[in-house]
């Protein structure tokens, strides 16, 4: 008898703990008294674990906030790493979606996943409210230092050729984003991009060491985490996916453009609040982002990032998403990867 | 000469008052981070990274570079050194790298052995993280090279290797241990397969997509599944509480570990090099190779202190080896180096091989500091031993709720979700079932660890070679590993078969 009562009594403690995971993370948020916005601590979630992208996204705009004294309320940044990002956006488009108290950093991933077929996101940058892009990256194809190929043009004949010649790798799955930089200038320069062999790696580091390994013939990857290895030596970049040359180390390095190929990517990072945010939050974020972009805090923190400041306020870069959001359709079209 | 002259230069940074400080600091709360489960080396390091920032703003760059690197790296070495404790006393793996350290170290608990367990865990930590400093400053440009050369092909043969070597994990039955290993590799194609991008086994439920939390699964099997079984068998904990007998380890003790430390050192070391292998693996390849050379293997998973001195050098040692990648070549081999990266990275310092040159004062205070790091986490942890080791004469009716409250919170605080926390109910359930049924549980982990890696190389493996599964032969390293995972199942085959008294899992 107490053995069944004990066990009773333990299994019921632990549903209760389970139980209260699920009640405590949305209390804030419903605040209706006007203009007072922010009344509480905002929380500014990164779908990542620590270190990525995202993650340094959203810790910078916390950092600069709290020096420059522009949101008085403190920014806590979280990470909910997760299904590349889905796993998060689940929540933040329906459990999380009139919690004006939860923002999120986000970047290409918002699109890809949404209209991937595989690994599919069922919510997209729509069931969000974009409030601004801050940052811009690139893409970029590199090989090994000792490599044969000397230009993209000449390693995409090698491909066209013999496509089981070329190993493509890359720190994302198929049809992410690394994958789509790597085979986008192939797609426009004639090659079905079915037939180019990709091998995806847990991270771009990963792929960096199975291009310097000889596991990988060419890698494509952010052109700011590159520009270290071209330094000392180890890799040589063939194309960044700009439009206009890159400054730094890269600026020798052409564009798919100046190649020829009618091609680009850029990986922009920015800042979504949920989908039913009220207009004062809305105008509030909207407001002290475009404050933000223009201190002397930011700029150090794009500096230390090595990232390109690019800033769109909220329509401009709704209006970008949208028409990014034809480009990657395509693309993965073109790969019988969507949805 | 150079070398000699730079590790200097390094002491004189670490040895900096505050440097000091915040080395002290960094292995103090890594070894409160690695007692709780839960909060793991990743989350632990990833939260400090806001508040040595905050810490170290008034200073240069560099200086405060090297301060803000040498507490998070502290932090990281503590946690494998704290990580041993909850899983000696309560059955409950405070990381992943502890797992298999619960095997022989409850064991050793429940039969009033905890100091020994506890203090021989630290001393195996010790000498492995000495090891592998001395490894990082002598063999870090050869060695990244030799990481290097480990592609997709080398990897699938070195974790079949590991799969093989699960008999080694075995209880009574070899039969019923492939069932568990088959059982952990099924748990394991859960989620985005990385290969494809095709999501298996998920059903449209995003919780699922990035698979099955090891950690989850691992605290539900072991210490869930413990407190289950003393609650249904043990008739509330009533159950007489083995004496401490006494904490230092006694002189058998100390030369039985003396081999299985030196031994998980140097094998910690070598696959903490390797990028994404890590402590885990070390752990659970150390285990396995105390066991197979054992005189005594029946005696692992009742409590041989080799089972504990092995792994707990191990993955202390990988902690240590993982620095090399991360330093000369820029590329993490765990999340937590990952995030140690990023760090670097936020100080505009860039690790990769340009570091040594551009920022040495950075790298090798870094290294100088984990020497005074060891030290320091030796001489506060043999203490503590004294302390923790209280913590198993707390009567059963108040430690079971404490196990079950450190667990729930641990999982919920890695993955922010209720989806985990019913996982966690329901491999405690399952947990005690097997164990029960002299199923052992062990191999599951195992195998949900192995299984993506192990898939994802070979296909990785085969893509490159265009579908020729020639590849896995003609690289000599591969090679040698296969020939090794067969040996590992057949040699004691044919000794059985020939009539050989030979020490074999006996299938009963």
């Amino acid at each position: 008898m107490k053995k069944q009562f004990m066990l009773c009594f333990v299994l019921t403690l632990s549903f209760v703990l389970a139980a209260c995971g699920s009640n405590t993370s949305k209390t804030s948020g419903d605040g209706d008294s006007k203009s007072s916005y922010p009344e509480s601590n905002i929380v500014m979630v990164a779908p990542s674990g620590a270190g990525g992208g995202w993650d340094l996204t959203a810790r910078a705009v916390s950092k600069v906030m709290s020096e420059t004294g522009l949101v008085d309320k403190a920014i806590t940044v979280e990470n909910r790493a997760g299904g590349g990002g889905a796993v998060f956006m689940a929540e933040f488009a329906t459990k999380e979606a009139n919690n004006d108290y939860m923002l999120m950093a986000k970047s290409p991933p918002i699109l890809v996943n949404n209209l991937k077929a595989e690994g599919n996101s069922p919510y997209g940058y729509k069931d969000t409210k974009p409030l601004a892009q801050l940052t811009r990256d690139y893409g970029a194809i590199v090989v090994k230092a000792d490599s044969p190929y000397n230009s993209l043009t000449e390693i995409l004949d090698a491909i066209k050729e013999d496509p089981s010649s070329i190993t493509l790798a890359g720190g994302s799955a198929p049809g992410s984003m690394d994958h789509l930089i790597g085979i986008l200038p192939a797609f426009k320069y004639g090659i079905d991009p079915k037939t180019v062999k990709y091998v995806s790696y847990d991270g771009g580091g990963e792929a960096v060491a199975a291009l310097l390994g000889g596991n990988a013939d060419m890698i494509a990857t952010d052109a700011s985490a590159i520009g270290e290895y071209v330094k000392s030596g180890d890799v040589k970049v063939l194309a960044v996916s700009s439009t206009e040359r890159l400054t730094g180390v890269l600026e020798d390095v052409p564009t798919f453009q100046e190649l020829g190929i009618d091609a680009e990517f850029t990986i922009w990072r920015g800042i979504f609040g949920p989908k039913n945010m009220s207009d004062e939050a809305y105008e509030y974020w909207t407001k002290k982002l475009a404050e933000m972009v223009e201190t002397d805090e930011w700029k150090t923190e794009l500096e230390r990032n090595g990232w390109a400041s690019e800033y769109r306020d909220a329509e401009e870069f709704t209006a970008f998403l949208e028409e990014q959001e034809k480009v990657i359709g395509d693309l993965l079209k073109a790969l019988d990867m969507h949805k | 000469m150079s070398t000699i002259q730079y590790l200097f230069d390094g002491f004189a940074v670490a040895l900096q008052w505050h440097n000091l400080l915040f080395a002290f600091i960094g292995v103090v709360i890594g070894t409160a981070v690695g007692v709780l489960p839960g909060i793991g080396p990743m989350s632990g390091v990833a939260l400090l990274i806001p508040v040595t920032a905050t810490l170290t703003s008034g200073m240069p760059t560099d200086a405060a570079a090297a301060s803000s690197i040498i507490l998070l790296a502290g932090v990281y070495y503590g946690a494998m050194y704290g990580g041993s404790t909850t899983s000696i006393l309560l059955n409950t793996p405070g990381e992943s790298s502890s797992v298999v350290t619960a095997l022989d170290g409850y064991q050793m608990a429940q039969k009033g052995r905890a100091g020994a367990a506890l203090s021989i865990a630290a001393i195996g930590s010790f000498v492995a993280g000495i090891i592998a400093l001395l490894g990082l400053v002598l063999l870090a440009k050869p060695l990244s090279n030799l990481a290097l050369e480990f592609g997709p092909a080398e990897y699938f043969s070195l974790m079949l290797l590991g799969l093989c070597a699960v008999s080694g994990l075995a209880g009574k039955s070899m039969t019923k241990a492939l069932m568990m290993t088959v059982f952990g590799l099924m748990l394991g194609t859960i989620g985005i397969d990385a290969v494809s991008g095709i999501a298996r086994f998920t059903y449209d439920i995003p919780v699922l997509y990035g698979g099955l939390e090891f950690l989850t699964i691992a605290v539900g099997l072991f210490a869930l599944g413990e407190v289950f079984k003393t609650i249904l068998e043990r008739d509330s904990g009533d159950a007489p509480i083995a004496k401490i007998n006494r904490i230092l380890p006694t002189k058998q003790d100390l030369k039985d570990s003396a081999k299985p430390i030196t031994r998980g050192s140097l094998l910690g070391f070598f696959i903490g090099v390797l990028p994404g292998a890590g402590a885990t693996l070390a752990s659970f390849f150390s285990y396995m190779t105390e066991k197979k050379i054992s005189k005594n293997p029946d005696s692992f998973g009742k409590g041989n202190i080799a089972g504990v001195a092995g792994p707990e050098s191990a993955n202390n040692a990988a902690s240590g080896g993982a620095m090399i990648p991360l330093l000369t070549l820029g590329i993490p081999g765990s999340g937590t180096t990952a995030i140690l990266m990023g760090a670097l990275i936020m100080y505009n310092v860039q690790p990769g091989p340009l570091l040594f040159d551009d920022h040495p004062e950075i790298a090798w205070g870094l290294i100088a500091s984990m020497f005074i790091g060891n030290l320091v986490l030796l001489i506060l942890n043999m203490p503590l031993v004294r302390v923790f080791a209280k913590i198993i004469q707390t009567p059963k009716k108040y430690l079971l709720p404490i196990i079950i409250t450190i667990s729930f919170f641990g999982v919920y605080a890695v993955q922010y979700t209720t989806f985990d926390l019913y996982l966690l109910l329901a491999c405690g359930v399952l947990g005690y079932l097997l164990s029960k049924n002299d199923y052992p549980v062990a191999p599951i982990v195992l195998a949900l660890v192995l299984g993506p890696m192990i898939e994802n190389n070979m296909r990785r493996a085969l893509t490159i070679s265009n579908g020729d599964w020639s590849i896995f032969v003609t690289s000599p390293l591969s090679l040698v590993f296969l020939i090794i995972a067969a040996a590992w199942i057949i040699v004691p085959l044919i000794l059985k078969f020939t009539g050989k008294k030979v020490i074999v899992n006996e299938e009963e």
